[in-house]
């Protein structure tokens, strides 16, 4: 079961990465817990997790989030694959981050990025998913943590 | 050591001053000696001239004696003698000083002429050797012989008189020469004297002061040992030095010995320190950290910042011949030399109380998550009522999860919040306690503590809900324990033998209160809830005819239709997107069936979800190897279907909690066939899957 | 003025591996150094090898988390290619045992993801000179 510390390594990492790349800090909504429905925006970026613990976590975001958050970033490519990109790489900084707390067995994979499709999303055993909400300037995205 | 510079050159002036010292006073010596000697010759030659510059004086008085002894007729013989004897001496004396150096030559060859003169009127009175006197008898008078010696020794005694103080003044200058020369050797020598004692006084004085500053560089040396000893002994941490080499060095603190409880140290590899100590993944690390220390390709900073050894656990011996974990935390910091890096200095402390406090708040958080409280609570509690409330109370935490998903980013909306969720709470929190649920209670009443809490806060932000989204997860989790708790024992009502002998009691509390098919009924429906509930697939169950199972059929029966209701909520209802595009109601329908036939009995099990398909079979069970591509091309649908009951197969990729593991409809076949029936499925695709299972009837034995 | 620079003073050479365009972007504008030309971009190991030997690269900035070969074993690879290539490793893993175990295989530098122009300026310029 996921530890309050632990919960908040990813949420960090999130608004951190928000306030590093654009610099502006993002703040979290009000986190639940995900039913049923799988709560996609346009850009989906996925990690899988191993050993130290199992399942994914991803972060999915509308277009126009990504686009400002690229302007910010002074990029100038708001291409398709510019988006996906992105997303794949907020993932994997939140992931990759989150071993200084988890340590060198958890492992990470590369990130696996869905835009518009459903994602297939392996769900473990035992795991629910929490989601958080996440803000920056006026849009929200969604950062999911299922994880054993 | 900082002083070690400062030493030598002591020590060398130390050595200098010695040195010179040395070679002074031997200078000193000699030459004051070669003075001494000289002054000694001077004064030897001195005494002689002194003496010869009494001669001329004492020649005339002799010469005047022996005339006026031959005047008077007296004995002569005495003052001839005595007047040979200062002849011979002078002569004597002066030839002595004529081969000694340091006297004046020209002065002496003065006197030496002088004296020659002498000589032929000296001559013939020394030469005299007759009888002066004749005696007749008038009396004695000079003999013929005396008065020419008369004669001869009154010119001598006149030629000595005149000639006397030229002599005199000769000689006189001669020894005040020597003496003059006597006296500034002597005045030298005292001067070098002088100098000499001063010089021995300076560097006796230099050489003291040199080995008081010494010995108070030892001192302070010895005293800075002491300290460095001190605090080695009194630090709290492990410190030592690393060489090259990777080993410690012949200094450590007293604490290592603690840490690591062994006396010697020096010489051991780090990698042996930590070996069987630490886990090999962990020592590969600490051992390559290490020797990136030695590098020069990272500095300070980094390598501090990428330090893995900051938290270790280790297991130690606790010296009572047992293992005891502890967690060290490791420091490095490189001493550096002109030539690189010299010593890796390392500080160990052991943090391991830090780390269990921190780790004995996240059990006191975990032992939260203990089910024995729960098995308590159902201890005293009614099964049949619990049912009922972990509906209600899945309704209400759905109701709270969707309170947390209502959008909020300012204070108002998350503040907001906490009113519907205090109200959802408390009444959850009422219910539990009414049937004595305490474990559930407890666990409602600390997150409703945490809203309440939340609710003083002036600035409420997202991440204060992420303490009340946790707990509302570990509450969800708890109440399907909880669920799964009851399920269990009400399947054990038949009298199987209980795997936990000491659960015995409520199950015979159960087996009373409700028929066997009450109670199937009711772990099916429970099961349902659950399951529906853990994949996001609503659905009704409808039971029909359980009642009509004979006792000996029921455990059979049961085992059968939980495995068959697990399938159909996993594989055959589908997610209320697909249902809703097939224009189906999003609640599915499991339908369950019993009748008793006049050959025996009939169980049959449908769902109304997206079917069997005879291709996706054939793949899975290629995939899985339990048939080749060819057979399956082969096979015609009905044969395709068999494929289910084939052990070891399942459509399932993941292996999930309800299905998924391979042994699903295999199970029930086996089952089935084990009473001596039959089992067949028919589908289609989209609409239903239906199974019917056929049993003979039951020997009268079993029913009874 | 070119009297004045001495022939050593050649540009050093700049290769930047990461599997995301935008990071490889990013590090390509955000590097403020007169005298540091890149003279390519890879998205994954391999392609970082096969540019390695067209370009003869003096530094290298490396991903680790890279589909096909891994940020890693790349550089061990590149090492063995260039002995003396300086690399700095540009990760988002952030354990201690990632890192060490990269400087070992050969990197000189490691810098986390998310970066700010200044960390990445700061990195550069502490394996530059």
């Amino acid at each position: 079961m996921l530890r309050e510390e632990e919960l908040k390594t990813f949420v960090e990492g999130t608004t951190r990465y928000f306030e590093v790349a654009a610099q502006q800090p993002a703040t979290i909504g009000s986190p639940y817990l995900l039913e049923g429905e799988t709560a996609m925006h346009d850009y989906t970026g996925m990690i899988n997790v191993s050993g130290k613990r199992e399942g994914v976590v991803y972060f999915t975001a509308p277009r126009a989030m990504l686009t400002v958050l690229l302007m910010k970033m002074q990029e100038s490519d708001f291409s398709h694959e510019s988006m996906r990109d992105l997303v794949g790489e907020v993932a994997n900084t939140i992931s990759g981050n989150a071993r200084r707390d988890f340590g060198h067995d958890f492992v990470i994979s590369v990130p696996s990025v869905f835009a518009g499709e459903k994602p297939q999303i392996p769900q473990s055993p035992g795991a629910r998913a929490f989601v958080i909400p996440i803000h920056w300037r006026s849009h929200s995205a969604k950062l999911v943590v299922s994880l054993t | 050591m900082q002083s070690s510079g400062a030493d030598r050159v002591r020590r060398l002036l130390t050595a200098a001053a010695g040195a010179l010292l040395a070679a002074l006073m031997a200078l000193v010596l000699i030459v004051g000696f070669r003075l001494a000697t000289r002054i000694r010759a001077n004064v030897a030659l001195l005494q002689r001239a002194s003496l010869l510059e009494t001669y001329p004086s004492a020649l005339s008085q002799q010469l005047t004696a022996l005339r006026e002894r031959l005047g008077t007729l007296e004995y002569t013989g005495g003052v001839h003698q005595e007047l040979a004897d200062s002849v011979a001496g002078f002569d004597r004396n002066l030839a002595a000083l004529e081969r000694r150096p340091g006297v004046d030559r020209p002065v002496l060859r003065a006197a030496g002429r002088l004296w020659k003169a002498y000589t032929p009127v000296l001559a013939p009175v020394l030469a005299y050797s007759g009888e002066p006197y004749s005696d007749t008898d008038f009396g004695s008078s000079l003999s013929v012989s005396g008065k020419i010696y008369y004669t001869q020794v009154r010119r001598a005694e006149l030629f000595a008189q005149s000639s006397a103080p030229a002599l005199h003044r000769r000689l006189a200058a001669l020894s005040a020469a020597l003496q003059q020369r006597t006296s500034s050797a002597a005045s030298r020598l005292r001067l070098l004297l002088s100098v000499g004692v001063l010089a021995v006084l300076l560097l006796g004085a230099a050489a003291a002061y040199l080995q008081l500053a010494r010995s108070r560089g030892e001192r302070a040396a010895r005293a800075a040992e002491e300290q460095t000893r001190d605090i080695l002994h009194t630090v709290r941490e492990g410190l030592f030095l690393l060489d090259a080499d990777y080993r410690i060095g012949t200094v450590w603190s007293q604490a290592l010995t603690h840490l690591f409880g062994r006396e010697d140290f020096a010489g051991l590899s780090f990698e042996e320190l930590l070996r069987d100590k630490v886990s090999p993944a962990t020592l590969v690390t600490a051992t390559k950290y290490i020797k990136l220390l030695w590098g020069e390709r990272a500095h300070e900073n980094l390598m501090k910042s990428i330090n893995p050894l900051g938290q270790l656990e280790v297991v130690l011996d606790n010296g009572r011949g047992g293992k005891e974990t502890h967690y060290l935390q490791f420091n490095f910091h490189r001493v550096v030399g002109p030539q690189g890096v010299k010593h890796v200095l390392c500080t160990v402390a052991d943090i391991t109380s830090n780390v269990m406090l921190a780790r004995e708040l996240h059990e006191a958080q975990e032992s939260a998550h203990s089910q024995i409280d729960m098995m308590v609570s159902m201890l005293h509690s009614d099964p049949l009522q619990v049912g009922g409330f972990l509906d209600t109370a899945a309704a209400g935490l759905k109701h709270v999860n969707a309170i947390l998903k209502e959008p909020a980013r300012s204070h108002a909306e998350f503040s907001r919040k906490l009113t519907g969720l205090s109200r959802e709470l408390h009444s959850i929190k009422g219910e539990a306690s009414a049937l004595n649920l305490m474990s559930i209670a407890q666990r409602v009443h600390h997150l409703e503590d945490m809203v309440e809490e939340l609710k003083g806060k002036s600035e409420l932000t997202g991440n204060d809900f992420l303490p009340v989204v946790l707990k509302l997860d570990e509450l969800l989790a708890h109440l399907r324990a909880v669920r799964e708790v009851i399920l269990r024992l009400s399947t054990l009502k038949d009298g199987t033998p209980s795997p936990e002998g000491t659960l015995s009691s409520p199950i015979l509390r159960l087996r009373e209160r409700a028929s066997g098919a009450e109670e199937l009924a009711a772990t099916l429906q429970g099961l349902a809830r659950k399951l529906a509930e853990d994949h996001g697939k609503p659905f009704t169950l409808s039971l029909e005819g359980l009642e009509a199972v004979p006792a000996a059929y029921l455990p059979t029966v049961k085992d059968c239709l939980i495995q068959m209701l697990r399938n159909a909520a996993v594989h055959g209802i589908e997610p209320d997107a697909v249902r809703r595009a097939g224009s189906k109601s999003v609640t599915g329908l499991v339908r369950v069936q019993f009748r008793r036939l006049e050959s025996g009995c009939e169980l049959v099990f449908e769902d109304d979800g997206a079917g069997l398909s005879p291709e996706t079979l054939k793949e899975a069970a290629v995939r899985k190897q339990l048939l080749t591509a060819e057979q399956a091309a082969e096979l015609d649908n009905r044969s395709a279907l068999a494929l289910i009951f084939k052990p070891g197969f399942s459509t399932r990729a993941e292996v999930s909690m309800d299905a998924g593991r391979g042994t699903g409809m295999d199970v029930v076949a086996k089952a089935v066939y084990a009473l001596g029936g039959r089992i067949g499925v028919s589908t289609h695709p989209g609409r239903f899957t239906r199974f019917k299972i056929a049993l003979p009837a039951p020997s009268q034995t079993a029913v009874a | 003025m070119s009297s004045d620079t001495p022939l050593d003073r050649r540009p050093v050479k700049l290769l930047i591996v990461d599997d995301s365009n935008i990071v490889r972007r990013r590090i390509e504008r955000s590097q403020q150094f007169d005298d540091l030309q890149v003279v390519g971009t890879a998205a994954n190991g391999f392609e970082a090898l096969e540019l390695a030997r067209r370009t003869d690269p003096d530094l290298v900035t490396m991903d680790l988390t890279m589909p096909q070969m891994d940020g890693i074993e790349c550089i061990t690879r590149l090492v063995k290619l260039k002995p003396g290539l300086r690399i700095l490793v540009i990760s988002a893993l952030a354990d201690k045992a990632t890192a060490v175990e990269a400087m070992e295989r050969g990197a000189n530098g490691f810098l986390n993801k998310p970066f700010s122009d200044r960390q990445l300026n700061e990195a550069i310029a502490e394996l530059m000179y």
